[in-house]
């Protein structure tokens, strides 16, 4: 016969595990992350080889910033279930937060490996290639996410990205019009079509695109580019503006520190303001707008 | 009009476009394509409103109000957009709030530009409270210029010219203000209580009107109007005036005084003495106590003959 405490371990009550399962939910949801791990505790004691508990606790821990135990967690799950698409993602998330980007590229193949249709893991793939500056194999994988959805807004924004750093920025403007058109609101789209204008001098758009995605989102990285292009534009007060906003985001970006003192010294010299014309800088021959615009001269002379 | 559908929006020409942009309310300025961009945009929020919470522009004005004009300015900031004055405005009264007067000048030169005609008055207030009252009063005449009766910017000239020391230029723009609007009673009295402190009594009391009321509203204008009158030296009708206003209110001293004033340049000195004093026990005023000083003290009576000791008579 077992003893007592050996028997409630291989003979669980499956009524136990599901309601220690249920209140381990219940506690990480409500952000209760040693309430959580207590009942996980429990859960495991009945059930060892729990998969889905080794997950929850990995989720419980990396919240809890625990990587090394969450990572271990994950890989207990998977021991427990090698073909678990939660715990190959949830391990890939972990090994990202520890800057082990290899490894979390290679999670994504195992996964891929027997779920090739895996959108997810082709997306995050393609974004952990990025970041190893693999942008040829991150573009294959954003193909692949595309070819299973094309309407897939930030797979064309992510292609879009990789392509720009590849310097084809031709294509890249087109996979960003493509994410813009199928989600309007992509503010990644509209910050990545920001860089390319002032890739490409065009300070006009670039500002257009800036303000758009800033009313979404705002980020210190964006204002300093929407400072930059209005200093092309010679528009040192608007300039300003936007360095000291990136600044007041992240005090520690020198570039925006050096550009507000240039932005500053021009503002004695030229100042120029466009009124109600947002699309100063745009000015296109024989539109009808740019026909009636009061500053046209003016802008003729910065639009590239 | 109706709402267009985006598809209309899509394919609408360049007149059609500028219509719609005035049915909605949004900038008409522009190269075709943005003016398009931002009809669309605006049709697809206006598509799916969301629900109500405070933006940065809600939170900004709210901390302008209450004293933290640093962090409104960095609210204000972030929320500036090139297709809208406002926040341009909002920039302007935080800046004003910190003391950063010559940038909120700028700030509401850029709504101005924007085609924000009030963001002129903001701008005459920031030159104002900097002193600078020649560029305060031009910024109101600049409002003026399109608005022609506005109260508001007539009033701010009004005041800026007074405190420029022109006043009697500031009682003809009260006066205007007057004309402009018959319905504000107390425009009148304001114009000639302007031409009084300019030394223009005459003016004064044609500004003050034939009837000045001395009811409890309109008292300080009747007082004023009865102090034109006392300086131009029609005595008897100033006193009737003062009169009328302490019997509505007894305890005025301004009144009091008035009157006393009047009684001691007709002559009447006990009248005088005794309005004088009683407006000093109201209000304890050097000049009040200046105008009792200036009553001329009673005569002395002669003194009572005494009976002249009378001699004993010799025996």
């Amino acid at each position: 016969m077992l003893a007592p405490d050996t028997a409630r371990r291989f003979l669980p009550s499956v009524d136990r595990l599901e309601s220690a399962m249920h209140a381990a939910r219940r506690a990480f949801d409500q952000g209760d992350t040693d309430g959580a791990l207590g009942q996980l505790g429990v859960a495991l004691k009945l059930k060892p080889e729990y998969d889905a508990a080794w997950i929850l606790k990995g989720h419980v821990l990396q919240k809890a910033g625990e990587l090394e135990a969450a990572l271990d967690s994950f890989m207990q799950s998977l021991k427990c279930n090698g073909d678990s698409k939660e715990g190959w993602m949830g391990l890939a998330s972990v090994l990202h937060g520890l800057g082990r980007l290899k490894e979390e590229a290679e999670a994504y193949d195992r996964l891929l490996a027997f779920d090739p249709r895996s959108l997810e893991a082709w997306i995050d793939k393609g974004a952990v290639l990025h970041e190893l500056e693999d942008y040829p194999a991150a573009i294959l994988c954003y193909e692949e996410v595309l070819a299973l959805r094309p309407e897939f807004a930030t797979a064309w924004n992510n292609k879009g990205a990789a392509l720009l750093r590849l310097g084809r920025e031709a294509e890249a403007a087109r996979c960003f019009e493509e994410a813009l058109r199928l989600d309007p609101d992509c503010v990644d789209a509209m910050a990545n079509r920001t860089y390319l204008c002032e890739k490409q001098g065009y300070h006009g758009e670039a500002i257009l695109w800036a303000d758009r995605a800033l009313r979404i989102r705002e980020a210190p990285g964006l204002w300093y580019a929407k400072g930059r292009a209005h200093l092309g534009l010679l528009e040192s007060t608007l300039a300003i503006r936007s360095f000291d906003r990136a600044l007041a985001l992240d005090s520690t970006l020198k570039e925006a520190k050096a550009e507000l003192r240039r932005a500053k010294a021009m503002r004695g010299k030229s100042d120029f303001y466009r009124g109600a014309y947002e699309c100063f800088g745009t000015h296109l021959a024989g539109d009808p707008g740019c026909e009636e615009c009061e500053i046209r001269p003016r802008c003729r002379e910065v639009t590239p | 009009m109706s709402v267009p559908s985006a598809a209309e929006v899509e394919h609408a020409d360049w007149p059609t476009l500028q219509r719609m942009c005035g049915s909605l309310g949004l900038n008409p300025k522009g190269r075709s394509g943005v003016v398009r961009m931002r009809v669309l945009e605006h049709l697809r929020r206006r598509g799916r409103p969301e629900p109500w919470r405070a933006g940065r522009d809600h939170m900004a004005a709210l901390l302008t109000r209450l004293g933290f004009p640093d962090l409104s300015e960095d609210l204000w900031e972030s929320a500036i957009r090139l297709d809208a004055p406002a926040p341009w405005v909002g920039l302007g009264q935080a800046q004003v709030a910190g003391g950063f007067l010559s940038e909120a000048v700028k700030s509401f030169d850029r709504a101005a530009q924007m085609g924000d005609a009030s963001s002129l008055l903001h701008r005459a207030e920031a030159l104002g409270a900097g002193g600078d009252y020649d560029r305060a009063i031009a910024a109101c005449e600049s409002y003026l210029a399109s608005h022609p009766g506005d109260l508001r910017a007539l009033g701010m000239k009004a005041d800026f010219l007074v405190r420029s020391g022109f006043k009697e230029e500031a009682g003809r723009v009260l006066r205007a203000a007057a004309d402009f609007h018959p319905e504000f009673p107390f425009l009148r009295p304001a114009a000639g209580t302007a031409f009084l402190k300019a030394g223009r009594p005459e003016v004064a009391v044609d500004s003050f009107g034939p009837s000045t009321r001395a009811d409890a509203t309109g008292i300080e204008g009747a007082l004023n109007r009865g102090a034109a009158l006392l300086v131009l030296g029609r005595t008897r009708e100033a006193i009737d005036i003062f009169q009328k206003a302490l019997e509505t209110d007894p305890d005025r001293a301004e009144a009091l005084n008035n009157l006393g004033v009047a009684h001691l340049q007709m002559g009447e000195r006990q009248a005088a003495a005794s309005n004088l004093a009683r407006a000093a026990k109201l209000v304890d005023s050097p000049q009040i106590r200046l105008n009792l000083a200036k009553v001329p003290k009673a005569a002395p009576r002669d003194k009572a003959k005494k009976p002249a000791a009378r001699k004993k008579e010799k025996p």
